[in-house]
């Protein structure tokens, strides 16, 4: 083997934290990756916009900038609120926008967590149905609001758990599972609440202040959306425990052969989305005052496809916070533009769909190009 | 000298690393493993050979804590186990590094190369930076790199080898005391193959024994110190590399006991 002079190979000078050099490659001159790291700002930026490619955040980024576009261009073109589109008005953004959107980007941040460790929840609606009326069950009985608010997290991580550790014990899919318990959780808030909706007796206006605060262009909501959306960042993305959630839904057996325990990691993603829709609940009741139980099914699915368009996999694995919420924002978005435009209320339905399909088929071209 | 007396040539070594005694596993009423003895010395790297369904995988399995064994012995430097488990296995630094399964493909080859032994502050925060300074580091000196950009990159978007790579850097990364490699050189190229090979015996030199599965004779024959052949669920054969040849193993892998009787008969070792 000929002696080449190369005094940078990290053998030789690294402070041992790989042990052995490979003799091998002494011939071609390799090229080393400790050595070809961008330093400049710039460069920074075009690797990590590279790297992010395909994970799910930009593309759909990308779309839903398209969108807010097109409606900005409707908006400039007539924005009379009777025959045109009044979208960006300070009426519209604290009226619908800031409340819809972090209502869903709560549920679909719950709902992508799962999905990443790869299991499903279809409860997620019941669920909420659940925690709502334990709300205002919890209000009515006369406990200050952060007990209320403490109550209904605590159902639905508490159904979340149960929903979780059926499918660990079991290995039925989550799938059925959890469509089985759907009912089971519907029929327990009846049966709790009766027919007729939950009412919060008395609002406290700390509360709906705190919670669904009107701030001129924005609501209390939004605030909240960022504040829970940068932990669950933080969360998924820059600790061990999200680390394991990736590993779990990309290959539960690698997994396993690093002492990762999938079943507990599962069992924690179940109650991350618990969290999750508890505390959606609570906003969502601490705005409209009422919960009738058993009516929040359809909530499931927009939040799977909202974590869906937002680059979350089916099969686990594969997904971004950032996507979650714009995935979220999107669908908010889109429904906020037909009811702006008057369209009938089937137009909604079909091109919402359209949007759906048309962007988990952008996030799976991507995701095959994923680098 | 027959088959049977040969396998019972004691160990060279010091006390062996890992030893297995009457290992006996049965799939419902298959026997897939028959009272299979077998050791693996320190810095010892032992080829585990025989066709598909001679028990390789099943034993590979017991070996790193995956599959509970029906009936047998199991013990680490001397000292019996009686729970083998997978944390139990790693905690003694066994590496079980599979054909294709070992990695997350939809994971970043740093997030890869530290799951589950993440570098985290006090809180649970990875320390990203660093963990990506040393994978570049890892990645540099271990294994061949050819065509791997980046830490960064998914383990998804690389060849079956660069995976393979990065699934032996990380074991040799966290220096474990026993790599088991199951068939590590089906997907590599033939430059990565040697390079791997290679490897093996520098970590020898370091103390690190391995157990290497493999279909390729020619392979085995040059890297390990002692070869075992298991033919439907037994072991026919536990010789050391010098008392054999790439001839006797073929015999051994493709006919069995029968084989090696043959083989020896037609040319007696002196």
């Amino acid at each position: 083997m000929t002696e080449q002079p190369s005094p940078n190979r990290s053998g030789e000078t690294s402070t041992g934290t790989s042990g052995a050099v490979l003799e091998m490659d002494e011939r071609t001159a390799r090229r080393r990756l400790s050595d070809n790291q961008p330093t400049t700002a710039l460069g920074k930026m075009r690797r990590n916009l590279f790297y992010m490619r395909g994970r799910g955040a930009v593309e759909i980024t990308v779309v839903y900038a398209l969108i807010l576009l097109l409606f900005l261009a409707l908006f400039l073109h007539n924005s009379d609120p009777a025959t045109g589109f009044p979208f960006w008005t300070r009426r519209n953004f604290s009226g619908t926008l800031t409340q819809t959107i972090p209502f869903y980007a709560l549920l679909a941040i719950g709902a992508g967590i799962l999905m990443i460790a790869g299991e499903f929840d279809l409860s997620l609606g019941a669920s909420l149905g659940f925690a709502g009326v334990v709300f205002i069950k919890t209000l009515n009985a006369g406990y200050a609001w952060p007990l209320a608010v403490l109550a209904a997290v605590a159902s639905s991580v508490g159904i979340a758990l149960v929903n979780g550790v059926i499918v660990v014990a079991t290995q039925i899919p989550s799938f059925i599972a959890t469509l089985g318990m759907s009912f089971f959780w519907n029929g327990a808030a009846l049966y709790v609440n009766g027919l007729s909706p939950a009412i919060i007796a008395e609002p406290n206006s700390t509360m709906t202040n705190i919670m669904a605060g009107d701030h001129g262009w924005f609501r209390s909501q939004l605030i909240w959306m960022i504040v829970i959306g940068f932990v669950a960042w933080w969360f998924l993305h820059r600790t061990k425990w999200g680390n394991h959630i990736y590993a779990t839904g990309g290959n539960a057996a690698a997994a396993k052969a690093v002492s990762i325990k999938p079943n507990s990691v599962r069992l924690l993603s179940f109650a991350i989305l618990g969290l999750m829709v508890g505390l959606a609940a609570a906003l969502l009741v601490a705005r409209t005052t009422t919960m009738q139980p058993a009516t929040t099914d359809a909530r499931t699915l927009f939040a799977i496809a909202a974590a869906v368009v937002g680059g979350c996999s089916l099969t686990g694995g594969r997904g971004t916070l950032f996507g979650m919420i714009i995935g979220a924002a999107l669908i908010g978005t889109v429904e906020n533009g037909f009811i702006l435009g008057r369209l009938p209320g089937f137009y909604l339905q079909l091109f919402l769909g359209v949007t759906i399909v048309i962007a988990a088929t952008i996030n799976k071209v991507m995701e095959g190009r994923a680098t | 000298m027959t088959t049977e007396a040969r396998a019972l040539v004691p160990d060279a070594t010091t006390g062996p690393l890992l030893e297995l005694r009457g290992i006996t596993k049965n799939y419902g009423p298959n026997r897939v493993l028959d009272n299979v003895d077998m050791s693996v010395g320190k810095g010892e790297v032992v080829g585990l050979l025989g066709d598909n369904g001679a028990g390789k995988s099943t034993l590979v399995g017991i070996m790193s804590g995956v599959v509970p064994m029906t009936s047998g012995r199991y013990l680490w430097q001397g000292e019996e186990l009686t729970r083998i488990t997978r944390p139990e296995t790693e905690k003694r630094g066994m590496e079980t590094i599979f054909q294709d399964s070992a990695l997350v493909p939809t994971m970043t080859i740093t997030r890869n190369i530290f799951m589950g032994r993440e570098i985290t502050n006090a809180f649970g925060l990875m320390r990203m930076k660093q963990m990506d300074t040393i994978t570049n580091e890892i990645l540099d000196s271990v294994v061949s790199i050819e065509g791997i950009q980046s830490a960064r990159q998914l383990v998804g978007s690389l060849s079956g080898g660069q995976a393979q790579a990065v699934a032996i850097a990380r074991a040799v990364h966290f220096k474990r005391s026993l790599l088991i490699l199951d068939e590590p050189t089906s997907a590599l190229a033939v430059r990565a193959t040697e390079a791997l090979l290679n490897y093996l015996i520098q970590l020898k030199a370091e103390g690190v024994s391995s157990v290497l599965v493999t279909h390729n004779l020619h392979q085995a024959v040059k890297v390990c110190d002692r070869h075992i052949v298991l033919n439907h669920g037994r072991k026919i054969l536990d010789v050391r590399r010098e008392q054999t040849d790439v001839e006797e193993l073929t015999a051994a892998v493709v006919e069995g006991a029968e084989g090696v009787r043959r083989y020896r008969e037609g040319r007696p070792l002196a």
